[in-house]
């Protein structure tokens, strides 16, 4: 406990237990993160048989030496092997040596060897990029031809799919914003009849799960053959990610100071020309902090996507591919590793790059003139 | 969590598409009767005769990445014949995707069912094209009648024949590490006794016999009731195992119960790799693995032929590893097999998609692969030669003399209790959660009832 009387004392307690928290937060945050990296530059095999963190420095038991069972002992009774007597289940476990060594009985009683071990600071570090390279150049499946040849058939690699995330998700965050800057413009500066219950369906349409839209959506894109084209995932985006855009939106413009509007009116100024001069520049802010919502969303959506566009392997999004990369009966999950941090590039790319307009005040002063 | 918040989604999908599926606004194409074998033969011989070229067929199914290249290739040949393209469409969601399409009038021309149970649901809607209208004698007689019988389904106006049969997978096969096996002198069991046997030597030499892991996310307890099912068909009459798939045996039946029971004595601590706890934690495609370690830390793994997919890399069939019959348990039943496949099902009837579906029953359409590996072909033309490895190629000879072939229950079961509770149940009881009388009793409750 800290005394009263030291309020500098007092503060730096308070910032040890802040910051520390904060780490302790991140850190639990980041650890899954660092695994999966870690994993994904490790082979299945090894994945399999002992964890990431092997790869640190840690105390095991090594073998040094390895030998057949002595012909002398008798495994169902108490034996003497290299100086120590112990049970066979005893020696299974390993039998301590008085230099610290362990004398272990590996296998059963018939297969089985005598291995001397040591207990030492080791690391695994045999990493591999194969997981990688299966990721970005697609896998190669051996094929057997009926008259007994082999050939390699190249899988689907993740150029392609990539592309297509692209191809979808851009529209699909541009056209939104577009129309919910607008629309959020109209409720907060426009006076029109109808316009408070216009905004409460509006908001109301947040509470709807988009999942009871799908089949009456297919429906008519069946009937205006719209079914398993880019076009059709970016209307079904936009339209799930307008009643969020438009709200989000709604309190960043209605909150703008009136003072700047007022003047623009007095000076003759429509409402285009307001939009589009002063407040489209003041509202960047909150159009990237929604741009990277809604990239961030249609980047990692899989549900709209699978419905709306299918996995053939000329539209199927990045999603998609990475599910369908571990293999029919999930074969290869070791690859999802890799293919996590590989699909994992370009939003951190876009939050990295948007994330400075949260911190700029673009409004600092501006009231002020 | 992104995971179960997808499972939610399809869930409510389903429903959805399930809810309005009522009166049908569009009615069943009915098939055009147009006396179709005798006007230049069957669809196939006027498909091989270039009448159909230029034409595509679409097709939706659960082939993806490696299984997707392998039936690519094996249609190759009959696309290059008949200038017929067949587009593929594999989906890991498909089972959710399905529904969806159906609904929306978006169905694919044909759709591949890994479980007959959901091709059921789309049969009684009267979606799905009765195929014995088309097919010729040749088609019919190219499968063994059980083939047939498990692919007649109730419509909304008597049985149809709702698909045929391409490739399958055995499920009744015990995998163990030929090499080890043998060094430590172990024989292969021919009778039930013989494998306790087996077990319990193996038990006194200081190691656990059995490879045993049933997670598998979502699904996780469906390994066990592949076990149930081979137990099931072992210990009481195929009436009755039919029955029980139909829900007409309830699961609290002494049959079921004694299939759990001999289940039950099997995975022991003293028997399981990692103890009975590991079991539903083990994922079923690593359950394997310990198998082959030098030496190995378990011998036995019951799983279909599809697991060698799962085994290490480098690891020869019939070097390292080989399988064994799961050997019967009451002798008057039998050698029965346990199988599931994959049945394909027309949703639009176009005269190339007709010859499509019957290319689908000539052993030709599974040729390729079969040399490559991962399929069993239920075709009687298909050779035992043109299989690419002895393993599957002793697994196909096996099936080929078994008494009996029943297709997995928990398929042919509704989803709610074949892919529903049927599975957890399973789980609860493997993981200690509730007890046998419990767990059967809330699967029987979970039947759909009319």
């Amino acid at each position: 406990m800290s005394t009263p009387k030291n309020p500098k004392r007092k503060k730096m307690v308070s910032d040890i237990l802040i910051n520390g928290s904060l780490f302790l937060l991140v850190a639990l945050w980041i650890i899954p993160t660092i695994g999966l990296l870690v994993s994904s530059f490790r082979t299945r095999f090894d994945i399999q048989t002992s964890g990431w963190w092997a790869v640190f420095p840690h105390r095991e038991w090594v073998k040094v030496k390895e030998f057949a069972i002595p012909e002398n002992v008798d495994p169902n009774g108490v034996m003497e092997i290299d100086g120590v007597t112990g049970t066979f289940q005893e020696f299974r476990d390993g039998v301590s040596t008085p230099d610290g060594r362990k004398v272990t009985w590996v296998g059963n009683k018939r297969l089985g060897k005598i291995q001397i071990q040591e207990h030492r600071w080791v690391m695994r570090t045999d990493f591999t990029l194969d997981n990688y390279q299966q990721v970005l150049a697609g896998k190669s499946f051996e094929l057997k031809n009926p008259d007994g040849s082999t050939r390699i058939v190249q899988g689907d690699n993740f150029v392609g799919a990539f592309l297509n995330s692209l191809t979808v998700s851009i529209p699909a965050t541009v056209i939104p914003i577009l129309i919910a800057a607008f629309a959020a413009y109209g409720f907060a500066w426009m006076r029109f009849p109808g316009r408070r219950i216009l905004f409460i369906m509006v908001v109301a349409l947040l509470v709807v799960p988009l999942q009871i839209a799908l089949v009456p959506i297919l429906q008519d894109y069946v009937k205006l053959d719209l079914n398993g084209t880019f076009l059709a995932l970016w209307l079904a985006h936009t339209g799930f990610g307008l009643p969020l855009a438009t709200y989000l939106l709604f309190n960043y413009i209605s909150g703008l100071p009136r003072d700047i509007l007022e003047s623009a009116f007095i000076d003759g100024a429509s409402h285009f020309t307001i939009f589009t001069k002063l407040i489209l520049p003041l509202s960047v802010p909150a159009l990237a902090s929604f741009a990277i919502f809604q990239f961030l969303w249609v980047w990692n959506d899989y549900l709209v996507a699978l419905v709306f566009i299918g996995s053939k392997p000329d539209v199927q999004v990045l999603t998609m591919r990475l599910a369908e990369m571990v293999g029919s009966r999930g074969n290869d999950w070791h690859l999802l590793t890799a293919g996590a941090f590989v699909s994992m590039v370009l939003p951190l790319a876009v939050f990295f790059g948007l994330q400075r307009y949260f911190v700029r005040g673009l409004l600092a002063g501006s009231v002020k003139g | 969590m992104k995971k179960s918040f997808l499972f939610v989604s399809i869930l409510l999908i389903a429903a959805f598409a399930l809810s309005a599926c009522g009166p049908k606004a569009t009615p069943t194409p009915a098939p055009e009767t147009e006396a179709a074998p005798t006007d230049g033969g069957s669809y196939y011989d006027r498909a091989m005769a270039g009448e159909f070229s230029g034409t595509v067929v679409t097709m939706t199914g659960p082939f993806t990445d490696e299984d997707a290249v392998k039936f690519d290739a094996s249609v190759a040949a009959f696309e290059d014949a008949t200038g017929i393209d067949i587009q593929y469409e594999g989906s890991k969601e498909f089972e959710a995707t399905i529904s969806i399409r159906v609904e929306a009038g978006d169905a694919p021309d044909i759709v591949d069912f890994p479980q007959p149970g959901l091709l059921g649901t789309f049969v009684a809607a009267g979606d799905v094209v009765d195929v014995s209208t088309f097919l010729p004698q040749s088609s019919f007689d190219n499968y063994n009648q059980s083939w047939w019988d498990m692919a007649t389904m109730q419509g909304p106006d008597g049985p149809i024949v709702a698909g045929v049969w391409h490739r399958f997978n055995a499920k009744s096969q015990v995998w163990y590490p030929k090499k080890a096996f043998d060094a430590a002198g172990y024989q292969i069991p021919e009778t039930w006794d013989d494998l306790i046997a087996l077990s319990d030597q193996i038990v006194a030499d200081g190691d656990t016999p059995w490879c045993v892991g049933i997670e598998s996310g979502a699904a996780t307890g469906w390994p066990a009731t592949d076990w149930v099912e081979d137990i099931m068909l072992r210990t009481t009459s195929l009436e009755n195992y039919d029955k029980w798939t139909t829900g007409d045996l309830p699961f609290s039946s002494p049959e079921v119960k004694n299939a759990m029971t001999i289940l039950d004595n099997i995975w022991q601590d003293k028997y399981v790799y990692g103890g009975r706890a590991a079991i539903v934690t083990t994922f079923f495609g690593d359950a394997p693995t310990p198998m082959f370690e030098n030496p190995p830390k378990c011998w036995l793994h019951k799983q279909g032929n599809f697991i060698t997919s799962f085994f290490p890399e480098g690891v020869v069939a019939g070097e390292d590893y080989d399988f064994f019959y799961l050997p019967p348990i009451d002798e008057q039943y039998g050698k029965p097999y346990l199988v599931a496949g994959d049945i394909m099902a027309m949703f639009n009837d176009r005269p190339e998609v007709r010859a499509v579906m019957e290319f689908f029953t000539h052993g030709e359409a599974l040729k390729a692969w079969l040399a490559s590996g991962g399929a069993l072909a239920p075709q009687k033309d298909a050779s035992l030669d043109w299989y690419g490895d002895d393993v599957e190629r002793g697994v196909a000879a096996l099936v080929a003399q078994a008494t009996s072939v029943r297709f997995d229950g928990s398929d042919l079961m509704p989803g709610e209790v074949g892919a529903g509770s049927f599975w957890t149940g399973m789980t609860d009881y493997f993981s200690g959660v509730a007890d046998m009388d419990t767990v059967l009793a809330e699967i029987d409750a979970s039947w759909p009832r009319k």
